[in-house]
C-alpha cells in the first residue's frame, strides 16, 4: 500500500509546519493501528530531522473512534490532533484537528456504468453523496458521469467535502447550524456529515434522488434517517452493485419512533455522556436535564465510555437512556439493551408535551440547540395517550413552581401527603410499584444491601477487635507464612 | 314475528308452540344468571314480561295490549284476561266458553291464537292484499286512525304502517320498562353490592344504595358517543347518587384506577345533556337515577370511567364492565402518505375511546396495531378510523395477525447453565410446563402476585399438587408481573442469592415477554432456578452481569424443554338446517376446526353446532361457510381458549416452524431462530 498517498503524509506535514504545532497527537482507529508506526516514521521524515515536533500515537479512544478525542490529546498537551480513518467531522471544542479520510479503492468506470444505467431509467434530479473515504475519486466520477449521461436534462448535484481541517468553535451558539439549511442567495444549502451541497431555490430534498456511494455504515443510516422522505440508492464500491432496497434502513426509522413512545412512558432517564469532544455537548446535557425536569421525570447523568448492554444493565432503574454523542455513533439499538437508548432529538420529541413527529429527523445535536429553545409550556389539557399501554395515562406532575409564595406552606403539606400514601401491599407481595426516582426504585427491591436483623433485639456482646496492620495482625504473628 | 305471517305462514297453534319453546330456552339461559338479589328473572308472557315483536317492521305487543282490549268485551279483569291469553286456555267461538283443554271442535282455539295471533294475521293479510275497504272497517273497530297520506300506501309498506300505528314497538317496550324494571331507587339497593368496589359501608356505598340526590356524586360513564363536531365525544353514563351539573368539577377514575394512587384527573363538566332519542336537551343538572351525557370530559376518559366530586378523593371506583370476548385479532395500520402520521395517531386515540373493546397500541418494530375481537369487528373499526376519525386520509392495513404464545411440552431434558459476560457467575435452570388449569387460574386472577403467600401456597398445594414449601418460593410471575409464567427458586443454601433475586426477576420479565421462538409472550412455563455460582465480590455480580445471563439461561431452558407454540382458538356456534351440515363439516375440517357438539333444536329442522376453530384459520371463514352451505349457515365466533400446537417448531418444515418464521419475518428478526448454543454455556 502506498502509505505516502493513502495517509496524505505530505499534506499532513504541511498542515503541521504551516501552523507551527510542536506537539501533535495522531489518533488511529483500531483497524488502522497496525500502520501507525509506519505513518509516524514517514511523517517524521517528511517533517525533517531538524524539526522538534513531538508526534504521539493515540489508540483505543474512550468514545466512538469517529470523533476527535480531545481529552486524550490534552493528556499529552497536544496542540493539534491528526485524525485517521472514518470520521464524522463533528466540530471540536478546543483543539484544531486535521482529518485524513484515507482512500478506499473504487473503480470509476464500473461505478459510472452502474450509476448511469440506473440514472437513465429514473427521471428525477439527483444529489450524489458519498462516504468520505471516496472523496478522492469523486471529481473523476463527477466528470465521467456528466459525460456518460445521455441527456443533459437531468439535474445533477454533487456534494463537496466541507474541509478536512476542523477549527474549534469559539461560540457554538453563533454557528449557523452545520446541518440544516442556510438560506443562501442562490438557494438552500444542506450539509450533513461533512458534506455540503446547494439546492436551487424552491426545491426540496424530497424531489431528489439520493445517490450514496459507499458501504452501509452509520454515515449511511444517518443519511437515510435525515432524508427519510427521499428516494435513496446506494452504490457499494467493494461489491460493485447498486442497492435500491433500503427497507431495512426505513425499518430503523419506525423502530426509532417506537423508542420515542417508550421514552414517553419513562419515569427515570439516564443521560449517557457519549462524547467529551463534540462542541456543545455540555450545553446539550444541560438542556436535556432541564427538559426532563420540566417533563416531571428524574434525570441521572452517567459517564461510562462506550455503552454496552452489561454496563447499562447496572442501572436497571433507568427506563430510558439518552445518548449524547456525535451523530454517527448516536444510533444504538440492540435487543440486548434492557432500556432503549435514544438520541437527544428523540428525547425532545418524547419529553416536550404536545410535540409530534412530523417525519423530520435531526441527528446532530448542534442543530437542535439552535432550532429549539425551551419555550414555556403550559400543562397540556389532555391526558397523554400511551401507545404502549393502549390507554390514557397521567404523567407525574412536574414540580409546580408556578405557585405563588403563599402556597409554599401548602406545597410542603401536599408533598408530604403524596409521600404518605397508604401502601397496603405486604412485603411479600411480588408486585413492584412504579418508582419515580432512584431511591424509590431501590426501596422496591427485595435486597437492600446490608441485612439488619430486626428480630433479635438483644444487644450483641462486645468483642475486642484485632490490632496491628493488615499485612499481619498482632494475633496472626504466630503463623506468618501460611500463604 | 313478521316471518310467521309473511314467509313461513304457519298457523296459530304451531306459532304458539314455537314461541313457547323460545321462551323456555331464554329462561334456561336466564336461570344461569340467577341472583337471589335480583329475584325472579324468568319471563312469563302472561305477566307481561314478554313482548312479541317484528323488529324489522317496528311493531311489537305484550299480552297486556290485548288483555286491555278484550277485558271490557268479556267483562272480566284485565289480569284474568292476561292469564287466558297464554297457556292452556282455549276458547270456543261457537259455545263462547273458556276451557282448559282443547275440546277438539273446529271452533275451539287457544286463547293466544284466537285473540292475538289470528287478528294480527287477518290484518296483515288484508293489508298485503290491498283490501282497503275491509281494512278501514277493521281499523275503525280498533279505533285506529291513519293519516290521509298513509292511506295511499300499498302492500308491505301499508302493512308496516298499519301495524306500527296499531301496535307500536316503542309503547310495548316502554310499558315493559315502566312496569317491570325496578326503579333506580329500588334497584340500587341491591345493585350496590355488585357495583361498588370500595367498602360497602362507606358514605359512597350508602349514597348509591339509597339513590340519594343529596349524597356525594357517583357516576359511571359507560360509553363515549361521537358528537356531531368531529373529534369530540359525549361521555354517556348513569348517575348513581348525587347530582351532576354544568360547570361541576369532577374527579375521573379510569377502569384500572387503584384507590389511593395517582392516575385520576380533575376536569370540569362543560355541559350536561339528556339524550332523547336522536335529540339532545341541555339541562342545568341531572340528579341520580338518570342517564346523562356530558361535554368536556372526552379528553380524559379513554373508554369507561367513574366520576366523583373533585374533593372526594377517598371514593372507590364503580366496577368496570367486563366483556366476554377479548381482542385476539390485530392488524397493523399505517398511513399512505407519511405526513398523515399525526392524523393517524390522533385517529387511533379516538378509536380507542369510542369502542370499549378495541385496543390500539404500538409494537416493538414501531407499527401501529389495532386489535379487536374478530375480522368483522376490526373491519368496522378501521372504517370508522379512516372515515370518522382521520377525515378520510388513506390508510394501509396489513393482513390480520394473530398473537401466539410460547410454552413447553415437558421438563427440560437437562439442567442448562449460562455464564455471565465476565464468566464469574453461573446460573443453572430448568423449565417445565405449569400444571393444567394453572395458567387459566392465573389469568382469572385466582392465583396472582398480590395474593397472601399463605393462601396462595394452600391453593397451589390443594388444587395443583404443589409442594407447600415450593409454593412459598415463587419469586415472581411474568410477563408484566402478572402473567401465566412463574420463576421458582429451587436452590439450596446458596450464598448471596438474595442479592441477585431482583436482577434475575428483571431478566425473567423480559424473557417471558419475548420468548426464544418468535418473541411472543410465554405462557404456562414454570422456570426453576436450580443452582447458582456467584463471584464472591459484589461488584462482579451486579445487574450488568446477572440480568442478561438470566435471560439467556431462561431461553436455554425453554429450548431444551420441547418448546411449542400456543394459538388462540375460537368457539364457533353455527345454526343451520340439516342439509347444510355436510358443508359445515367440510369447511371446518379444511381449517383445522373440529365440532364437539351437534344438537337439533327441538321442534325445528335446525341444528346447533359448536366447534373449535383456530383464530388464525378463521379469516374468511364466514364467506367460505356461506359458499359451502349455499348461504344457509352463519358462524358466530368468540375467543375461547389457548391451545397448544402439536407440531414442533424446532423441526424445519413443520407447521409451527412455518408460523415462527412468519412471525420473525414480520417483526424484522433474523429468520433463523437463535440456536441453543448461543444461550447455553458449557463448563
Amino acid at each position: 500500500m502506498d502509505l505516502e498517498l493513502n495517509f496524505e503524509i505530505s499534506r499532513t506535514a504541511e498542515f503541521i509546519l504551516s501552523r507551527g504545532f510542536s506537539r501533535v497527537a495522531l489518533q488511529f482507529p483500531d483497524d488502522l493501528l497496525k500502520h501507525s508506526t509506519k505513518v509516524v516514521t514517514c511523517l517524521r521524515n517528511k517533517l525533517g530531522s531538524g524539526n522538534k515536533v513531538g508526534l504521539f500515537v493515540m489508540a483505543d479512544t474512550t468514545f466512538g473512534s469517529c470523533c476527535v478525542d480531545e481529552v486524550g490529546a490534552s493528556h499529552i498537551n497536544a496542540d493539534c490532533v491528526i485524525h485517521y480513518g472514518h470520521t464524522c467531522l463533528s466540530p471540536t471544542s478546543t483543539l484544531p484537528a486535521f482529518c485524513v479520510f484515507g482512500k478506499a479503492s473504487i473503480s470509476v468506470s464500473r461505478c459510472i456504468e452502474k450509476l448511469s444505467s440506473y440514472v437513465g431509467t429514473n427521471g428525477k434530479p439527483i444529489v450524489v453523496l458519498y462516504g468520505l473515504e471516496y472523496a478522492h475519486a469523486i471529481s473523476q466520477i463527477k466528470g465521467a458521469l456528466v459525460e456518460a449521461m445521455p441527456n443533459a436534462e437531468v439535474e445533477l448535484i454533487f456534494s463537496d467535502v466541507m474541509c478536512s481541517i476542523i477549527n474549534p468553535l469559539e461560540d457554538h451558539g453563533k454557528s449557523d447550524g452545520l446541518v440544516g439549511c442556510l438560506a443562501a442567495a442562490t438557494g438552500t444549502r444542506y450539509s450533513l456529515g461533512g458534506l455540503t451541497w446547494d439546492l436551487p431555490e424552491g426545491r426540496r430534498m424530497e424531489n431528489y434522488l439520493l445517490l450514496w456511494i459507499g458501504p452501509e455504515n452509520s454515515a449511511f443510516s444517518n443519511v437515510v434517517l435525515t432524508f427519510n422522505g427521499s428516494e435513496i440508492v446506494r452504490y457499494d464500491a467493494t461489491e460493485d452493485r447498486l442497492v435500491t432496497d433500503v427497507s431495512q434502513q426505513k425499518r430503523i426509522l419506525k423502530r426509532r419512533y417506537y423508542l420515542v413512545e417508550r421514552a414517553k412512558d419513562a419515569n427515570m432517564v439516564g443521560i449517557l455522556v457519549g462524547t467529551l469532544g463534540v462542541a456543545g455537548y455540555l450545553h446539550m446535557i444541560h438542556q436535556m436535564k432541564e427538559l426532563i425536569m420540566l417533563a416531571g421525570k428524574k434525570a441521572y447523568t452517567l459517564v461510562m465510555g462506550r455503552p454496552n448492554p452489561a454496563k447499562l444493565a447496572n442501572f436497571p432503574e433507568c427506563d430510558v437512556f439518552i445518548y449524547v454523542s456525535c451523530a454517527q455513533t448516536a444510533l444504538l439499538d440492540s435487543k440486548e439493551f434492557l432500556a432503549p437508548v435514544i438520541t437527544p432529538f428523540e428525547a425532545m420529541l418524547a419529553f416536550s408535551s404536545g410535540s409530534q413527529w412530523t417525519g423530520t429527523y435531526v441527528m446532530e445535536f448542534r442543530d437542535l440547540i439552535n432550532s429549539s429553545q425551551l419555550e414555556v409550556r403550559k400543562r397540556p389539557e389532555e391526558a397523554r395517550f400511551s401507545f404502549l399501554k393502549g390507554g390514557y395515562v397521567e404523567d407525574f406532575e412536574p414540580q409546580e413552581n408556578e405557585g405563588e409564595d403563599n402556597d409554599r406552606a401548602l406545597a410542603l403539606a401536599n408533598a408530604t401527603e403524596k409521600a404518605l400514601q397508604l401502601r397496603d401491599r405486604g412485603p411479600d407481595s411480588l408486585v413492584k410499584g412504579i418508582a419515580k426516582s432512584g431511591a424509590e426504585f431501590f426501596v422496591t427491591r427485595s435486597y437492600h444491601g446490608l441485612e439488619t436483623h430486626a428480630n433479635s433485639s438483644m444487644p450483641e456482646p462486645y468483642l475486642i477487635g484485632r490490632s496491628g496492620k493488615a499485612s499481619g495482625y498482632e494475633d496472626e504473628r504466630s503463623e506468618p507464612e501460611t500463604l | 314475528m313478521d316471518r310467521c305471517f309473511l314467509e313461513l305462514r304457519i298457523d296459530g297453534e304451531e306459532a304458539y308452540q314455537t314461541f313457547q319453546r323460545v321462551i323456555e330456552n331464554v329462561n334456561v339461559i336466564m336461570a344461569t344468571y340467577e341472583d337471589p338479589q335480583l329475584g325472579d328473572v324468568q319471563v312469563y308472557p302472561d305477566k307481561g314480561t314478554v313482548a312479541f315483536s317484528a323488529g324489522l317492521h317496528g311493531w311489537a305487543f305484550t299480552l297486556t295490549n290485548f288483555a286491555k282490549m278484550y277485558a271490557s268485551r268479556f267483562k272480566v279483569d284485565e289480569s284474568k284476561m292476561m292469564e287466558r291469553l297464554w297457556g292452556e286456555n282455549f276458547f270456543d267461538t261457537a259455545t263462547r266458553k273458556w276451557t282448559t283443554k282443547n275440546t277438539g271442535s273446529a271452533t275451539c282455539k287457544r286463547g293466544f291464537v284466537q285473540f292475538c295471533y289470528e287478528p294480527i294475521k287477518q290484518i296483515i293479510n288484508i293489508c298485503m292484499n290491498d283490501q282497503k275497504d275491509k281494512l278501514w272497517a277493521m281499523l275503525g273497530k280498533l279505533k285506529i286512525t291513519m293519516k290521509s297520506h298513509e292511506k295511499e300506501l300499498m302492500g308491505k309498506a301499508l302493512m308496516k304502517r298499519v301495524m306500527q300505528t296499531w301496535l307500536p314497538a316503542s309503547d310495548a317496550l316502554l310499558e315493559m320498562m315502566i312496569f317491570h324494571l325496578p326503579s333506580p331507587s329500588k334497584a340500587q339497593k341491591y345493585r350496590v353490592d355488585n357495583l361498588y368496589e370500595g367498602p360497602l359501608d362507606d358514605v359512597y356505598a350508602n349514597a348509591i344504595r339509597n339513590c340519594d340526590p343529596e349524597g356525594p356524586l357517583m357516576l359511571y360513564v359507560s360509553k363515549m358517543i361521537p358528537a356531531s363536531d368531529k373529534g369530540r365525544f359525549f361521555a354517556f353514563g348513569r348517575v348513581f347518587s348525587g347530582k351532576v351539573s354544568t360547570g361541576l368539577k369532577v374527579r375521573i377514575m379510569g377502569p384500572n384506577y387503584v384507590p389511593g394512587e395517582k392516575g385520576d384527573f380533575v376536569k370540569s363538566v362543560q355541559r350536561t345533556v339528556i339524550w332523547m332519542g336522536k335529540k339532545q336537551e341541555t339541562v342545568e343538572d341531572v340528579p341520580c337515577g338518570n342517564t346523562v351525557a356530558m361535554v368536556g370530559l372526552d379528553q380524559s376518559i379513554s373508554k369507561t370511567a367513574t366520576l366523583t366530586n373533585e374533593k372526594e378523593v377517598d371514593a372507590h371506583p364503580i366496577r368496570a364492565m367486563k366483556f366476554s370476548v377479548s381482542p385476539v385479532v390485530r392488524v397493523a395500520v399505517q398511513c399512505k402518505v407519511a405526513s398523515d402520521l399525526p392524523k393517524l395517531v390522533e385517529g387511533l386515540k379516538r378509536l380507542a375511546k369510542s369502542d370499549p373493546m378495541v385496543v390500539c397500541y404500538m409494537d416493538e418494530s414501531g407499527e401501529h396495531i389495532v386489535s379487536g375481537a374478530g375480522e368483522l369487528h376490526l373491519e368496522i373499526c378501521l372504517k370508522d378510523l379512516q372515515e370518522d376519525f382521520m377525515g378520510g386520509a388513506e390508510i394501509i392495513k396489513s393482513d390480520p395477525v394473530v398473537p401466539f404464545r410460547e410454552t413447553v411440552l415437558e421438563r427440560s431434558c437437562r439442567t442448562v447453565m449460562s455464564k455471565s459476560p465476565n464468566k464469574h457467575n453461573r446460573l443453572y435452570m430448568e423449565a417445565r410446563p405449569l400444571e393444567e388449569g394453572l395458567s387459566e387460574a392465573i389469568d382469572e386472577g385466582r392465583i396472582g402476585p398480590s395474593d397472601d403467600p399463605k393462601v396462595r401456597s394452600k391453593t397451589l398445594a390443594d388444587e395443583f399438587g404443589w409442594d407447600k414449601d415450593l409454593a412459598k418460593k415463587i419469586w415472581c410471575f411474568g410477563p408484566e408481573t402478572t402473567g401465566p409464567n412463574m420463576l421458582v427458586d429451587m436452590c439450596k443454601g446458596v450464598q448471596y442469592l438474595n442479592e441477585i433475586k431482583d436482577d434475575v426477576v428483571t431478566g425473567f420479565q423480559v424473557a417471558s415477554e419475548e420468548g426464544a421462538l418468535a418473541d411472543e409472550n410465554m405462557r404456562g412455563i414454570c422456570f426453576e432456578l436450580c443452582d447458582v455460582v456467584l463471584h464472591a465480590d459484589a461488584i462482579h455480580r451486579g445487574g450488568g452481569q446477572i440480568i442478561a445471563t438470566a435471560r439467556r439461561v431462561l431461553y436455554a431452558s425453554q429450548l431444551t424443554a420441547k418448546p411449542r407454540l400456543v394459538e388462540p382458538v375460537y368457539l364457533v356456534e353455527i345454526q343451520a338446517p340439516e342439509q347444510a351440515l355436510g358443508g359445515i363439516y367440510n369447511a371446518l375440517n379444511q381449517r383445522r376446526g373440529h365440532v364437539f357438539e351437534e344438537m337439533q333444536r327441538p321442534g325445528t329442522p335446525l341444528y346447533n353446532i359448536k366447534a373449535y376453530l383456530p383464530v388464525i384459520e378463521s379469516f374468511g371463514f364466514s364467506s367460505t361457510l356461506r359458499a359451502a352451505t349455499s348461504g344457509q349457515a352463519f358462524p358466530q365466533c368468540v375467543f375461547d381458549h389457548w391451545d397448544m400446537m402439536p407440531s414442533d417448531p424446532l423441526v424445519p418444515g413443520s407447521q409451527a416452524a412455518g408460523y415462527v418464521a412468519n412471525i420473525r419475518k414480520r417483526k424484522g428478526l433474523k429468520e433463523q431462530m437463535t440456536p441453543l448454543s448461543e444461550y447455553e454455556d458449557r463448563l
